[in-house]
């Protein structure tokens, strides 16, 4: 992942089904990624690292304007991701994916979906999460 | 409950399919080597992905005569995994990284989790300490669970509860971290102790 590689479409994404896991992410210049800024400085606390993102219409459409990491984000937001998969799968630190998103954001390009803290004790969340854990089977071989 | 979106509220091109679920997390918590990333395979329907988090670690007071704690921000490996719950509703687990005699701070992690799991191995108990202590002192809803390796728990529970000094409420379980039924039923303990709380 570095600015010396070739162009990046939807085929030089890491593959959803065999990449993983993904090692360490490499420790490459974050800062001049990110142009020096660092995530949770500004207003309020750094986003969750399940704060989810996704692709907008426009961002796709321009996508082969969008230079490097950011180019790279928005093509594997074409499925809504949480930002731990995108730091992971495209071995980006985490504060630099927030960074990004944010940019990406303000531009129109990704949508970013901030989840409410409160949702962590609301109980219809609550009992939905419970039953859906309790439909899973005991083992992952199941051909009813 | 929808996500919010911070900027592209007005202009949502999004169509309905690509919306987002709302994002909920468990944390997986315990010492180094513990079974937390075995717990998160198991049971994760991708495999376990790796990412880098920023922790602020906060020295052991052992040694330090200033009585001020001193922090440092590190960069540690996470594992992580996540179950849908439905197209609306998706749980993360979110594993924490192992530490030795630091007391760690893993807010960036468990900032708005519903609970978390302590893994405990019977045959080390001190290296679960940091995690018990962080999640009474957040005040985030823990179950402890003793992970049987080799299907074998070395000390009864009796004995695990007194020896972590945890409270009467917390609950203390037994689970396989490799069979995903066992890991399903740990997690589904903490998602109840958490309904328990939030009703009350």
């Amino acid at each position: 992942m570095t600015a010396g590689d070739g162009p990046v479409g939807e085929d030089a994404l890491p593959d959803r089904s065999s990449a993983e896991p993904v090692g360490r992410a490499p420790a490459v210049r974050p800062f001049l990624v990110t142009a020096g800024r660092v995530a949770g400085t500004g207003t309020g606390p750094p986003m969750p690292l399940e704060t989810q993102v996704v692709a907008t219409a426009p961002g796709i459409e321009k996508l082969d304007r969008l230079t490097f990491e950011r180019r790279d984000i928005v093509a594997l937001c074409r499925q809504p991701q949480s930002l731990a998969e995108v730091a992971a799968r495209l071995r980006l630190h985490l504060n630099v994916v927030r960074v990004l998103a944010q940019d990406l954001e303000s531009t129109g390009d990704l949508a970013v979906y901030v989840p409410r803290p409160e949702a962590a004790h609301d109980l219809s969340v609550l009992r939905r999460v419970i039953d859906g854990l309790r439909a899973i089977p005991d083992s992952r071989e199941t051909t009813p | 409950m929808t996500p919010t979106t911070t900027a592209a509220r007005d202009r949502d091109p999004q169509a309905p399919d690509s919306r987002p679920p709302l994002p909920v997390k468990l944390v997986i918590a315990g010492g180094f080597g513990v079974g937390k990333t075995t717990t998160v395979g198991s049971i994760s329907e991708i495999s376990p992905l790796t990412t880098e988090a920023a922790i602020t670690e906060v020295a052991a007071g052992v040694d330090d005569l200033t009585h001020t704690p001193r922090k440092t921000t590190t960069t540690v490996a996470m594992d992580f995994g996540c179950i849908t719950i439905d197209p609306t509703l998706k749980l993360y687990l979110f594993g924490t990284p192992g530490q030795e005699r630091f007391g760690f701070m893993w807010d960036d992690i468990v900032e708005g989790a519903i609970g978390g799991l302590v893994i405990v191995d019977t045959r080390r108990l001190d290296d679960c300490y940091a995690a018990v202590d962080y999640f009474e002192h957040k005040r985030i809803p823990f179950v402890v669970a003793a992970n049987a390796f080799d299907g074998r728990i070395e000390h009864d529970l009796t004995e695990v509860r007194w020896a972590l000094d945890i409270a009467d409420q917390v609950p203390l379980i037994t689970f396989d971290a490799r069979e995903r039924g066992s890991v399903r039923d740990a997690l589904l303990s903490v998602l109840e102790l958490a309904l328990r709380r939030a009703e009350s």
